[in-house]
């Protein structure tokens, strides 16, 4: 039997379970002397449960044998498939079945079942999330170590020239590679740097004037306004920015005599930090409005204005809340991806000049996966090397910034 | 039915001298974390009659109640030793069902809490939920047995599918008194019902409690000792934790024996 | 204190000294509130830079470029043997027909490279629309008719007027004759702008007048569609758990951190892992939306689960102790009050992960979602693109009138995205609940 019959017998067999079930449960409470008793859908739900919960059960060992065959001939294991299988799950569905009408009587604990399998349904669900992270890990871990059998880790860290090209004949000019890192860490840097420069003050002064000096109107209607820009795909962001950011100042610095290439870090640099802009500002936002009133109270009863009180007051007061918000967005700066594909180049140079292309290891992770990949060559395990590193580094900026804001909400509360 | 059967054996009861305990408990202690609630409360409750619980805040009344029908599980850290037996068994034994347990032992909020639903789905979700009712017109019965019981009937009777929520405060604590009703409990236990509510409202629902107590076991805690004078049997006077005195109302009242109860209803402190 | 404050306490705040500071404090408070200011309206004029550049480049790519030809549907050409066997007719030389128009028009026109600069005026599309009119209606054989057909690219970017005439001929991609050429077809009014519906409704195409985003929007829907059914589940089920029925305790305390963890894992990451899970572990088909929905469902989990969280939390504790004082177990409890009590918050954040699930392009870079495909998919297994990885693709195009392709599909987006979060904020409006 294949599987889809199977399924519909499975189905049958705890439909009929379902009404057998209600109906003597209905005979058993109307004998019963308790007060309550289980409802009769309840019961049909048990019966239904012990149909079920086995043949599926058996179906996943099944499948995970399937991954490590046990040595066997063709023959046999496709009289196993087709006959041992179907059989063994039906009889384990046929046995659920009668056992649990057996037991129907009114006082079976079968709320009890019912909400016990509910409870281990919650849990699965809830353990996806860990087996995400798991599976992130191992994957990166697996390729990884599989690269450095390749590259040695030195040069990874360490190198400064980065061409992963491997050549397709051996006898081919440079055919080995290089795989110095260094050029795309100062790359995405430079490129967070940039995007910083513009996110942190124009976020943390928005904040500051919507929360200290903005009427309840003015917010309403600009603060959404600015998280547009956080709702627009990084993919538009990297369009504006080859497009029109990138060929803007190509032609200032033509204009003023400055060799601008149109691929510079400041264009991409630029447009990252706009569309992190909405993120420092409502994140400052959040943490300038947790500065208790009592502090401003204070300051504006000894006669400061405000821009004295938010200066020598607030601003101190929330500035550990702020270093975790510029934590939070700077780990943002260096994942994002879509920006540097289309705005950043693809030659690694090893430069702090705005003016100059520079390569990111966003752009390297996509540049060396795109396209046709061998599972076994350096460049591709090289990827995967530079997303353990990206993954690390944007983890441990988080961990730190979520206990930073964390340590300072605890102050305030 | 049930019902009937305990408004018999409470009028057998009541030619009787002795009176017939629901509620034994012995020595219980709650804890929240290190926190020692309370201290070794025996007390016992008497069948089909009000039994008022006063005493300072934080004496421990609200956390004694909800042992009564182990509301206290739903709160992390909360241990609960010694006896509490209902009709003789104890509900802290391993293998009772809590559910069932509060069916038995129905509970009234301090605050109104109504579900936003409509009136009549407030007091059908207790039955439903139990399979009280066998169809749409034993429901039906129910709801609006339970309503004219909770003397709520007249005044929601042409509004029975609009939202409780939308009711006055005084009709919304009703409505969870109607509700508590539909699930045929045999004690209520009412945690300052009244708190939120105005005197008018207030003076409703107490007359509705005098009346409640001919089927049902009442057990109220309160702030008011006005209220509490009014409306109760017996009365139990808890502080820090512990029952200082108990005995009927009226003695309780007029001549307590502790001179810290004396002191509290006195209005020496509390 | 000094002797100098004591003696001016009470009479200085009359002073010159204090006076002259208030102002310059004064001058000071201003200056700040300027330039908070200033940075909103800076944030708000780049925002409006953005839109203003994508809008005034993309609102063309909803009209195309038609050229009107009087069409001969010669016999000899298309049915030699006068059977008008329908197979026959279906493989017949329609370019031909084109190219005879064209040359009828322009009948100066001789030389082989000019012929092939003027039969490129008309896109090659052309010959599929004369042949579904001749499917339709075998009558037209041997008659003559106008015909308005699509046009090339480059006259399409001319009738725009995205080439600038004025410029040096070398430096233009449309040469002087094709420009004459116009100029004829356009005094006759031949040339006419009409709306683009094959923009909505063909796949991808080489030839950018023919291509579409169909294609890209029906793989986002089926993406989409794939990331909802598993995400929504998942993210409530353990938002539930997490929320009314996990007892503290160090095993849930880690699902918790890991959550917040990973909501701010890079999306590309997510890539790299359904790239090495779903395809090369599992190995579900490449380029599909399966493996897309999958990987974007993995991304939006942690965003729905937050989301989810908040609204449940909402809800007051009265509720649960209502249900649980009649005697509901807590199950009873979470899902007959509390769940329905938060859907609408749950709801909002659901549409708010989704929305961001549409824009997200990096991920689906790294499982071959990025491939040419001229084919509209017609299951979650067949290979497709979504419409940002389409964006994506057009961008790089070197093409001129791809640019305005992009920005067309921009808007589209946008449009898309405008949508759901109006309709997470309606969805707030309308039931949010105040405890």
């Amino acid at each position: 039997m294949s599987f889809y019959p199977l399924l519909i017998v499975l189905l049958l067999m705890s439909a009929v379970g379902y009404w057998f079930g209600s109906k003597k449960a209905l005979g058993a409470v109307r004998k019963s002397t308790n007060f309550i008793t289980p409802r009769p859908h309840q019961f049909g739900l048990y019966v239904v449960i012990w149909a079920l919960v086995p043949p599926i059960l058996l179906g996943a060992i099944w499948i995970l044998m399937q991954v490590t065959p046990l040595q066997m001939e063709v023959g046999l294991s496709q009289q196993v498939n087709r006959v041992l299988f179907p059989v063994i799950v039906l009889l384990a569905a046929g046995g659920g079945l009668y056992f649990s009408l057996q037991k129907i009587g009114p006082d079976l604990k079968v709320r009890k079942t019912i909400e016990g399998l509910v409870y281990i349904v919650l849990i699965l669900a809830s353990i996806i999330s860990i087996l995400t992270t798991i599976g992130i890990v191992l994957s990166l871990l697996f390729e990884t170590i599989q690269f450095f059998k390749k590259v040695p880790m030195s040069e990874f860290f360490f190198g400064l020239t980065w061409s992963p090209q491997t050549a397709l004949r051996a006898d081919q000019v440079g055919s080995s590679g290089a795989f110095g890192s260094i050029p795309l860490f100062t790359g995405t840097l430079l490129i967070t740097c940039i995007a910083m420069c513009v996110a942190v003050p124009l976020g943390l002064l928005s904040a500051i004037y919507m929360t200290e000096y903005a009427s309840q109107r003015f917010r309403s209607v600009v603060k959404p306004m600015l998280e547009i820009l956080a709702g627009i795909p990084t993919v538009v962001y990297g369009f504006f920015a080859a497009l029109t950011v990138g060929v803007f100042f190509r032609d200032i610095g033509d204009a003023i005599g400055i060799d601008i290439v149109s691929e510079s870090a400041l264009a991409a640099g630029v447009v990252m930090g706009m569309m992190i802009i909405p993120f420092v500002s409502s994140l400052s936002d959040d943490i300038i409005m947790a500065v208790p009133q009592s502090l401003r109270d204070g300051s504006y009863g000894l006669g400061a204005t405000k821009s004295e009180t938010v200066r020598n007051v607030i601003l101190p007061a929330a500035l550990p809340g702020i270093v975790g918000a510029v934590l939070l967005a700077v780990s943002r700066a260096i994942g994002e991806t879509m920006i540097v594909v289309m705005a950043a180049g693809f030659a690694a140079n090893l430069t702090a000049n705005p003016l100059e292309a520079v390569t990111t290891v966003t752009v390297q992770i996509v540049g060396l996966l795109v396209g046709d990949q061998e599972f076994d060559s350096a460049k591709t395990l090289a990827a995967f090397a530079l997303a353990l590193v990206l993954f690390i580094v944007t983890l441990c900026l988080n961990v730190i910034a979520l206990l930073v804001v964390r340590k300072y909400r605890e102050k305030y509360d | 039915m049930n019902v009937q059967i305990q408004a018999e054996k409470s009028a057998n009861a009541g030619m009787d001298v002795a009176e017939e305990f629901v509620i034994e408990t012995r020595n219980v202690d709650v804890f929240y974390g290190d926190n020692h609630a309370i201290k070794g409360v025996s007390l016992n409750i008497p069948k089909h009659q009000v039994t008022a619980l006063i005493g300072p805040s934080g004496c421990g009344k609200s956390t004694y109640l909800r042992c009564l029908n182990r509301m206290n599980d739903t709160i992390e850290g909360c241990r609960v030793e010694g006896e509490i037996l209902l009709d003789g068994l104890d509900i802290y034994a391993s293998g009772v069902d809590e559910v069932l347990l509060r069916a038995r032992v129905g509970m009234v909020f301090q605050k109104p809490n109504p579900f936003p639903k409509s009136i009549y789905d407030n007091v059908a979700y207790g039955p439903r939920i139990h399979g009280l009712a066998a169809n749409k017109d034993e429901l039906d019965d129910i709801v609006l047995t339970s309503l004219e019981r909770a003397g709520l009937l007249k005044e929601v009777q042409d509004r029975l599918h609009s939202m409780g929520t939308g009711l006055s405060g005084g009709q919304q604590q009703r409505l969870c008194i109607a509700r508590a009703l539909a699930v045929r409990p045999e004690i209520i236990l009412m945690d300052e019902p009244c708190s939120a509510l105005d005197p008018i409202a207030t003076a409703k629902v107490e007359e509705l409690i005098d009346e409640l107590k001919e089927n049902y076991t009442i057990i109220i805690v309160t702030h008011s000792m006005q209220q509490a004078a009014r409306v109760s049997q017996k009365t139990a006077f808890f502080h820090l934790g512990d029952v200082v005195e108990s005995g009927p109302t009226e003695k309780v009242f007029t001549s307590p024996e502790d001179e810290r109860t004396q002191g509290y209803i006195t209005g020496r402190f509390g | 204190m000094t002797e100098q404050t004591q003696d001016t306490a009470g009479s200085n705040w009359n002073s010159e000294k204090f006076t002259k500071g208030l102002a310059k404090r004064k001058r000071a408070e201003v200056r700040f509130r300027r330039i908070g200011l200033l940075a909103i309206l800076t944030a708000l004029t780049l925002l409006a830079i953005l839109l203003f550049s994508i809008f005034s480049k993309g609102y063309t790519a909803f009209v195309q470029t038609y050229v009107t030809l009087d069409i001969t549907f010669s016999e000899e050409v298309i049915d030699r043997n006068g059977t008008r066997d329908p197979e026959e007719l279906r493989l017949a030389n329609y370019a031909k027909l084109v190219q005879n128009a064209l040359r009828a028009k322009f009948p100066e026109v001789t030389s082989r490279r000019d012929l092939r600069a003027l039969f490129s005026l008309v896109s090659n599309d052309a010959a599929d629309t004369l042949r579904d009119m001749v499917a339709d209606d075998p009558d037209l054989i041997g008659r003559t008719v106008p015909v308005s057909l699509l046009a090339g690219d480059d006259v399409d970017m001319v009738t725009k007027g995205y080439i600038d005439r004025a410029a040096v001929e070398d430096d233009r991609r449309v040469k002087d004759r094709e420009l004459a050429w116009l100029d004829i077809l356009e005094a006759d009014g031949d040339i006419s702008l009409r709306f683009n519906r094959g923009f909505f409704t063909n796949g991808d195409s080489r030839e950018p007048e023919k291509a579409g985003i169909a294609g890209a929007m029906v793989g986002s829907l089926y993406t989409l569609v794939i990331t909802m059914l598993i995400a929504f589940p998942i993210g409530v089920m353990t938002a539930i758990y997490l929320e009314e029925f996990a007892p503290r305790n160090r095993f849930n305390d880690l699902i918790e951190v890991n959550i917040n963890n990973l909501a701010a894992v890079p999306s590309i990451v997510f890539g790299l892992l359904g790239l090495a899970i779903f395809l090369n572990v599992a190995h579900l088909p490449r380029s599909a939306p399966l493996v897309g929905g999958l990987t974007l469902a993995l991304m939006t989990l942690p965003t729905i689960i937050i989301a989810a969280r908040a609204a449940i939390r909402a809800v007051p504790d009265s509720i649960r102790h209502a249900a649980l004082g009649l005697g509901a177990s807590k199950q009873q409890a979470a899902f007959h009050h509390i769940l329905p009590l938060s859907m609408p918050g749950i709801l909002t954040g659901t549409i708010i992960g989704l929305s961001q699930a549409l824009g997200e392009t990096a991920p689906l870079l790294m499982i071959g979602m990025v491939a040419f495909i001229a084919d509209i998919p017609g299951s979650i297994n067949d290979p497709a693109t979504v419409m940002p990885v389409q964006i994506f693709l057009w961008a790089d195009s070197p093409e001129r009138a791809f640019v305005e392709k992009t920005s067309g599909a921009i808007m589209v987006l946008l449009g898309f995205l405008i949508l759901m979060n109006a309709l997470a904020i309606f969805l707030r409006r309308k039931f949010e609940r105040r405890w």
